[in-house]
């Protein structure tokens, strides 16, 4: 089974509160002292696809689009043993939103061969727009499921499990596919073993220019439209403190009953 | 004429070899003894040649004095007062048995006079006796031990019972034939073998002479089959521990505190850790055959008396059954330049036994209790890191929770997943100057991720940096460019990490040409001191306790009105037992006082663990088995109203702990720096 995994690199999610700061004119997340990191999300859908390389036989291609630091998510999934990985890299490194990734992961898998599975996180731990994933089936005209926390490759195609509100759906699907994986306890990521993050650094990385994959600027700018981003603050965080009276136990309690669902009708 | 000669003292002496005939036989016998005791040793340092080079060669006249100390005057094995000293009276009353036998040797088969006289009568007889007296005491003890008192620490096999009983029959025949020769030569010198006159005179009422001679002969081979057959088998059993307990002694580690690590070539390494026996260096496997099997490494180990699966006594026993069982000598060494995908190991050890199950390697908060209380200067610790490390950079198989240490370590520079503060919060209204600020500060004030991410050491961090201020100190800090020293990366057993960090904090500190580092952390002093010039990095390494008790010495801060309260001090593992720095906070605690601190029974060197070492603080333990809760346990006993502490991974690990298990008992942990703030006078 021919796998391909896109990864992106966002800033460290885990970072102090007090440490995030924005850019506000240029409407993005301020780089500041966090560190870049695999969006988690990609993170699980490495480990589903390399859980099911060893289960069936097959090949894991790591693409991934950004500045030319994105490389390093993609030396951590050649050091989780990805067969190949891909960069296409960003020059401008102007903010893209999820229909221009889509577009260009699209260009970009195009030209890298023929897929059974694309897999691509459920959405990214800096913007949470959970788009890319359907926007690049629509882009490569192939089915997807989405939520997906399981893979069984199966004689004809795969059977996936996926999150709902309501409990798991068992999907059955043929091949090639775009799924959009989400985490479980199964696919918590592995970490690297220390001999092949050394050997990592010696693995090639295809490295392509947006020209490379026929994608020109006019046609990020087109497909960036689709969604503008207005403004962006962060919100402020106000503690209101109340006491509830009353003369009694039983009255406090009442009174906060009332009071407590009150404010769950407004909200 | 005959009488005279034979009363005058410089003319005492015995008949040698008295009423044995045929002694060739003996001598024939002796040489089958020897080959199979050779063969015995011989078989074991082959095997310990296997292993790799380690050089414990360099500085013999320290080697010569630990040798003094813990071998000839048995310091370490005095430790444990019961078992020290039958253990003392053993040794020297085996050795001096030992000695009169060659003397006899001597006289008899060189012909060379020498049992006359004084030194007869004096050593070969006196002395002699009553060595063998306190050797037979020392037998008698060791006996009520292993058979009544029976504790949890010890080894019970057949081959110990055996051993036990071979030694009481040697010794009990030894005495038996001195004092029938005495009854039946009617020796006139024969009162300075005490124990020789008693058996004499009781063997007179009961036995004629012509019986006592015959029982002697058939005695006198009797004892001596005992003891050719003790010399042929001591070096397959436990008894090797003669020869190479001393050898193990003279060839120990002689850096601090004993926990000392293992340095890896990530070009050349076959294997990044240790996963087969010839992995180990000969020193290792050499350790593995010293062991005495007396427990005590086991039974201070903080994880074993909390309940847990490890043991350094069984870890170094199960490896040495693997060493038993496995030819290292007969390994195909060859290998075919190319680095295989996986190694695979040749005599492999983790996962073996259940002691050496990844699971017990993981329990080990690398508090180095076992190394410091091993009579023969044993390494447990290191050779579980080594076995750690190929779990986590061979295997990448380790908790959880260590691996989002891990994890955080590399991506965010330290090892708090998840944490809410960043470097520089706890200075937060305070004016503490950062390198940028300052020309050549004093010292840097080295913060530590456990004095800068945890709330809790928040507290702990101010009062260190007001005390500073107050005493006019021109430091600094490097805030935001500070990372983990990378010790906890280390004791997990990523080296590799550990070296990543290591070095870029050496070059850190260089470019800001940093010539002396305070901390409050004993793991990141400990780092610095003993690993960081490994790799390059020498600077002056200070802790807060030494630097604060120096401060009040140059009358930099005083004191004000003493504290009040009652103040018990836990020494922290990487101060005390790696560092030797006992005396330094003990000193704070009474000047602001008044009294000497509280101590618990386990303080100094044989101090127990919080818990928190080794990466422990980072993991859930069992609610069962916690070892901070049994520390507070210990440190509730004292009834003190304070638990001064110097470390900012004793702090929350030993405030957790008392929070659960003090009931309606009362007791805060502080650091020493905040004990000393409140009482220090301020302007
Ligand atoms: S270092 Fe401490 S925890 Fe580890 S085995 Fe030794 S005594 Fe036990
Ligand atoms: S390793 Fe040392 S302390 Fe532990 S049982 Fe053996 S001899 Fe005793």
């Amino acid at each position: 089974m021919k796998i391909l995994v896109c990864l992106k690199q966002i800033l460290d999610p885990d970072i102090p509160p007090r440490d995030f700061a924005i850019d506000r004119d240029n409407r993005r997340a301020a780089r500041g002292s966090a560190n870049l990191v695999t969006n988690i999300f990609c993170e699980n859908a490495l480990e589903t696809a390399l859980q099911l390389r060893e289960k069936a036989e097959g090949e894991i291609t790591a693409l991934t689009f950004g500045p030319s630091s994105a490389e390093d998510v993609l030396r951590k999934a050649l050091a989780l043993k990805a067969d190949h990985a891909c960069l296409v890299e960003d020059e401008a490194g102007e903010y893209r939103n999820s229909a221009t990734t889509a577009l260009v992961l699209a260009a970009a898998i195009r030209k890298l061969g023929e897929f059974d599975l694309i897999m691509v996180g459920r959405e990214a731990g800096d913007w949470g727009a959970g788009q890319t994933g359907g926007l690049l089936a629509e882009q490569l005209g192939l089915p997807s499921v989405s939520f997906v926390d399981s893979i069984e490759a199966t004689a004809d195609g795969v059977t996936l499990r996926r999150q709902t509100e309501l409990g798991w759906e068992k999907v059955e699907a043929t091949t090639p596919l775009v799924v959009t994986i989400t985490n479980n306890d199964e696919n918590v990521p592995r970490i690297p073993k220390t001999r092949d993050i050394m050997m990592s650094a010696r693995k090639p990385v295809t490295n392509w220019k947006l020209s490379d994959i026929d994608v020109t600027c006019d046609d990020i700018t087109a497909a960036g439209t689709a969604l503008e981003v207005v403004d962006l603050a962060i919100p402020e965080k106000t503690t209101e403190c109340e006491f509830i009276e009353g003369d009694s136990i039983d009255e406090k309690i009442d009174a906060f009953a009332k009071r407590l669902a009150s404010i769950v009708q407004s909200a | 004429m005959m009488l005279l000669a034979a009363l005058n003292p410089a003319e005492a002496t015995r008949e040698v070899m008295w009423n044995i005939s045929h002694s060739w036989v003996m001598y024939m016998l002796l040489v089958p003894t020897m080959i199979i005791a050779g063969r015995g040793v011989y078989r074991q340092v082959q095997k310990w040649r296997a292993g790799q080079p380690a050089a414990r060669f360099d500085r013999p006249a320290e080697r010569i004095k630990r040798v003094v100390k813990h071998v000839l005057l048995q310091q370490a094995t005095l430790r444990d007062r019961f078992a020290g000293v039958y253990h003392f009276l053993l040794f020297w009353g085996m050795i001096t048995l030992t000695i009169a036998t060659t003397v006899v040797l001597i006289h008899h088969d060189f012909s060379i006079d020498i049992m006359r006289g004084r030194f007869y009568l004096y050593f070969q007889s006196l002395f002699v006796d009553v060595l063998g007296v306190l050797a037979m005491t020392g037998v008698a003890m060791l006996a009520v031990r292993r058979w009544i008192v029976r504790p949890k620490k010890l080894v019970y096999t057949d081959e110990s019972t055996w051993l036990l009983v071979l030694l009481f029959a040697i010794l009990g025949t030894g005495f038996l034939l001195e004092g029938w020769r005495i009854a039946a030569t009617n020796d006139p010198w024969g009162n300075w073998s005490p124990a020789g006159i008693v058996i004499s005179k009781a063997s007179l009422a009961v036995a004629s002479v012509e019986t006592l001679t015959t029982l002697h002969w058939l005695v006198w081979w009797f004892h001596m089959a005992l003891v050719f057959g003790l010399i042929a088998w001591a070096p397959y059993t436990k008894l090797l521990h003669v020869l190479t307990a001393p050898l193990n002694i003279y060839t120990a580690n002689l850096d601090a505190g004993g926990g000392t690590l293992k340095q890896i070539d990530f070009e050349s390494a076959q294997s990044f850790g240790i996963n087969s026996l010839e992995q180990f260096t000969w020193k290792d496997l050499l350790d593995l055959d010293a062991c005495t099997e007396c427990g005590r490494c086991t039974s201070v180990c903080p994880a074993n008396t909390v309940g847990k699966q490890l043991s350094p006594r069984d870890i170094i026993l199960d490896l040495q059954s693997l060493l038993d069982r496995n030819d290292l000598a007969s390994r195909n060494s060859k290998s075919d330049g190319e680095q295989p995908d996986e190694y695979k190991p040749a005599f492999p050890v983790i996962g073996q036994t259940d002691n050496l199950s990844s699971d017990a390697l993981f329990e080990c908060t690398t508090c180095a209790a076992c190394v410091e209380i091993c009579p023969v200067s044993i390494e447990q610790l290191p050779k579980i890191v080594d076995m750690r490390r190929f779990q986590v950079m061979e295997r990448a198989e380790f908790p959880q929770q260590m691996q989002d240490a891990i994890s955080s370590l590399e991506g965010r520079g330290h090892p708090f997943k998840g944490t809410q503060l960043s470097r520089m919060d706890w200075a937060e209204g305070m004016d503490v100057p950062t390198i940028e600020d300052v020309d050549a500060p004093e010292v840097l004030l080295w913060v530590g991720c456990g004095g800068a991410l945890v709330d809790r050491n928040q507290r702990s961090t101010r009062a260190l940096a007001n005390l500073l201020k107050q005493a006019g100190v021109n430091f600094a800090i490097l805030g935001r460019e500070e990372t983990c020293t990378g010790d906890p990366a280390r004791r997990i057993g990523n080296e590799f990490l550990f070296e990543t960090l290591a070095t870029q904090n050496i070059e850190t500190l260089k470019t800001h040409n940093i010539k002396s580092v305070l901390t409050s952390c004993p793991h990141c002093f400990n780092t610095f001191r003993n690993e960081y010039p490994k790799l390059g990095g020498d600077f002056e390494v200070l802790h807060h306790t030494t630097y604060l008790a120096k401060l009040i010495g140059e009358g930099r801060l005083t004191l004000d009105a003493k504290a009040a309260e009652r103040i018990a001090f836990h020494d922290p593992c990487y101060l005390g037992r790696h560092n030797g720095i006992t005396d330094a906070p003990r000193k704070i605690l009474k000047q602001l006082t008044g009294s000497a601190p509280a101590e618990m029974e386990k303080h100094g060197r044989q101090s127990f663990c919080c818990g928190g070492g080794g990466g422990l603080s980072f993991v859930d333990e069992p609610p069962d088995k916690r070892v901070n809760q049994e520390r507070a346990r210990q440190a509730l006993d004292t009834n003190a109203e304070t638990l001064a502490v110097g470390c900012p991974f004793c702090t929350t690990m030993m405030e957790d702990g008392i929070n659960a298990v003090k009931g309606d008992r009362e007791m805060v942990v502080k650091d020493i720096a905040e004990v000393m703030w409140e009482t220090v006078s301020r302007e």
